[in-house]
């Protein structure tokens, strides 16, 4: 009997200790705190791109973390995730500097050692490549807002979900516009005679993004019946280009279209007009023709050029969520938002929703939640119909309500240059300059 | 003219216009070279020390980059001389490994410097009388202003470094010191001095060579190890401290860098879809490297060298 005390009375002390420390949980608590990993270039070539992604990614947990009336969106409507008791967001951001290895360092660190819920990156494809993996290994869950090398969701990968539409999307985009061009449907052009574009050339930098943009350019000129006479890759970063500008000049091209990051698309249009090219459509693949400095720098060099874009600020005039969270962005970085940072704000907006749908930073119920979400495109600042990830089929984890645009390097009423819609037609905010008027 | 023929042609005027900067980027190494026989590894950081330096200079008072060049001269000349009395000086009483180990060491303090100062992203000019300008010669061939006068003041460079060194009695006392420091110091030749000399006219003509490439070639705190796997290719391809070799040496550099057109170019005329398709662009370094295992290997004093 007397022993029969004695292990009782242990039992309660034992028992009490674990309740008051927490030894036995009886209930997890939610968070207070939900840490993101953020993986971007912040320094290196694509520093100023890194800039503009940590910019939107900052802005959407701020959006996030405290209620904002003016914002139509419903993760405005809440301090923190309200699902997970108001937890707030708390972004770790990591420099990959381009180096994939790097990435993939960094992200076992995210993992290990800051214990992450889940990461959001990392901008250059090949980079995505490596920490995508990481996470794959790991089993913790990884948002991709904007690489586009369409390799990335063929891997069959479970802890990947990429919001961006892809290259194969946005390069189609390109040709059915060049299409449209010859019939006559693009605003403010009468109908171009096909052999006016012709013959295409195309230089892409040569990691893992140009290289799948050069093949798919390829793929779509056979498919489009569009004459492409050059296809070059280039070493990317590369110091000089002459040698690559000399070699695309030389069949007299209608159309030149590239795939550059911001340094190489900089130096590219300079060498272009040093050696005298005078092409009737030049087209960059978003990345580096589309971010602030390749604007501020070449200024007025870069009236008429196209570039592939995931957002323009002129469609805050359709859509009024765009302007809102545009006029925030201005406001803190002094700049409209552009592809890159809409799309990384776009990317932390769907880790919310998925967070707010699965009620649980248990990496299972993040996968179940973000397999089965869906945000309407009405929420969201860039032009899509929503996010609504694919779970079959040869590309698991792609959006497949995603869409591209295509803008043009115009002159405003005030002399200022700015990008404006040229496609998707019925999305035209400006009627088109054509030709380009040469440098 | 045909589409080949004007390809070709603008092929070899743009590699020779490369080829001669190239070769005004070997010039520093190679006096240095020769007057010490001491391999300076830090001689890229040098050129990208100039490039800075006329960066700062264009935006802090507002001129050409052009007007820049004497100051990117003095900075690097006195960078040369500061090196050679404040480490190479007493690099040389030690051996052969701890030269090698105390340029390279240089190499890294100014990478990093700069890296501090100035931060990873590259800049380059953006406006000057030269940028962005260029004159069709006749056939759609074109010469870029900014590399026209880039080759112009090599030529100019290597014409006055060769005079100085054999029309005047500092020339003659520096190359007294290439040839037999000791028995140049009993004949009362100060070589210390002309050592220091050395290296501020190896930092003078790499800077303003740095001063000419930044209105085309965007600088970063790494781009010194491009240029100085390109001078240690020209120098090893004209023969170690031979100046004369250094130039044909970076023509040569020119047009191996221009591979990559020359086969675009031909495969273009030839017409062979399964040829056209093999684009070499990603490798035209590659073929300096080539170029600089191989005469290693099998020509180790060079092409234009004298075998000792």
């Amino acid at each position: 009997m007397k022993s029969f005390w004695k292990t009782s009375l242990i039992v309660c002390v034992i028992a009490s200790f674990a309740l008051v420390g927490g030894i036995v949980p009886t209930a997890k608590a939610a968070p207070k705190v939900i840490k993101i990993g953020v993986i971007y270039p912040l320094t290196g070539p694509a520093a100023a791109a890194g800039r503009e992604l940590r910019a939107g990614a900052e802005l959407a947990a701020k959006i996030c973390n405290n209620v904002m009336p003016g914002i139509d969106m419903p993760m405005a409507k809440n301090a923190g995730i309200k699902a997970l008791g108001g937890a707030k967001i708390k972004l770790i951001f990591k420099d990959h500097q381009g180096n994939p290895q790097l990435g993939a360092d960094l992200a076992k660190q995210l993992i290990k050692d800051d214990h992450v819920v889940g990461i959001l990156g990392c901008y250059y494809s090949s980079v995505t490549k490596t920490v995508s993996a990481v996470c794959e290994r790991y089993g913790v869950p990884m948002i991709n807002g904007s690489s586009t090398s369409p390799a990335l969701t063929k891997r069959g990968f479970k802890w990947f979900w990429r919001t961006t539409p892809h290259d194969k999307y946005f390069t189609e985009d390109l040709f059915k516009f060049l299409v449209g061009l010859t019939q006559g449907k693009v605003k403010g052009v009468k109908p171009v005679p096909k052999s006016d574009l012709e013959p295409i050339v195309s230089a892409c930098e040569n990691t893992e993004w140009g290289s799948h943009v050069s093949g798919l350019i390829k793929t779509m000129a056979k498919k489009y019946h569009f004459k492409l006479a050059k296809s070059i890759l280039y070493a990317a970063k590369a110091p000089d280009l002459s040698a690559e500008v000399q070699s695309l000049i030389e069949p007299k091209p209608g159309t030149m279209l590239f795939a550059s990051y911001i340094s190489d698309a900089i130096l590219m249009v300079k060498t272009l007009k040093s050696m005298k090219a005078h092409p009737k459509i030049i087209w960059g693949q978003d990345a580096g023709f589309e971010k602030p400095e390749f604007r501020s720098t070449l200024k007025d060099n870069i009236v008429g050029v196209l570039t592939r874009t995931v957002f323009i600020p002129s469609i805050a005039k359709v859509k009024k969520v765009a302007g809102e969270v545009n006029a925030l962005y201005k406001k803190k970085t002094g700049h409209d938002l552009g592809g890159a940072s809409a799309r990384s704000f776009t990317g932390l907006q769907a880790w919310v929703a998925i967070l707010e749908k699965a009620g649980s930073t248990n990496p299972k119920a993040i996968q179940k939640a973000a397999n089965t979400i869906m945000i309407p495109g009405e929420y969201l600042v860039v032009p899509w119909k929503g996010i609504k990830f694919s779970t079959s089929g040869d590309e698991i984890g792609q959006n497949v309500l995603g869409s591209g645009m295509i803008g043009q390097y115009q002159k405003d009423a005030s002399g200022n240059i700015v990008l404006q819609a040229v496609y998707p037609f019925e999305l035209a905010t400006a009627k088109m300059i054509y030709p380009f008027k040469g440098f | 003219m045909g589409a080949f023929t004007s390809g070709m042609i603008q092929s070899i005027v743009s590699a020779l216009l490369m080829g001669m900067v190239f070769a005004l980027v070997a010039l520093g190494l190679t006096i240095i070279f020769g007057v010490m026989n001491i391999v300076n590894f830090a001689h890229g950081e040098f050129l990208m020390v100039g490039m800075y330096a006329c960066l700062l200079f264009s935006t802090m008072t507002g001129l050409d980059t052009l007007a820049s060049l004497p100051f990117a001269a003095i900075v690097g000349f006195l960078l040369g001389v500061m090196c050679y009395y404040g480490l190479v000086k007493y690099l040389l009483r030690g051996p052969m490994i701890a030269q090698l180990f105390g340029t390279f060491g240089l190499m890294l303090l100014l990478r990093n410097l700069a890296l501090l100062i100035f931060g990873s992203e590259p800049r380059i000019a953006h406006h000057g009388i030269l940028v962005g300008r260029s004159f069709v010669i006749g056939h759609g061939i074109v010469l870029e202003a900014t590399k026209l006068t880039a080759a112009g003041f090599s030529i100019i460079l290597f014409l006055t470094v060769s005079w100085i060194l054999n029309h005047t009695k500092v020339g003659k006392a520096l190359t007294a010191t290439a040839l037999n420091a000791e028995a140049a110091r009993y004949m009362g030749i100060p070589t210390e001095r002309m050592n220091a000399l050395a290296w501020g006219i190896g930092g003078a003509t790499v800077t303003i060579c740095g001063a000419l490439l930044v209105n085309f070639w965007p600088v970063d705190p790494n781009i010194g190890l491009l240029f100085t796997m390109i001078a240690f290719a020209t120098v090893a391809l004209g023969g170690f401290g031979n100046i004369k070799g250094a130039f044909y040496a970076g023509i040569i550099i020119g047009f191996l860098i221009y591979i990559p057109t020359f086969w675009d170019t031909t495969t273009m005329a030839i017409g062979d879809k399964a040829l056209r398709g093999i684009h070499l662009f990603s490798f035209k370094y590659t073929f300096v490297y080539l170029a600089y295992f191989l005469i290693m290997v099998f020509r180790p004093h060079g092409l234009f060298g004298i075998k000792e």
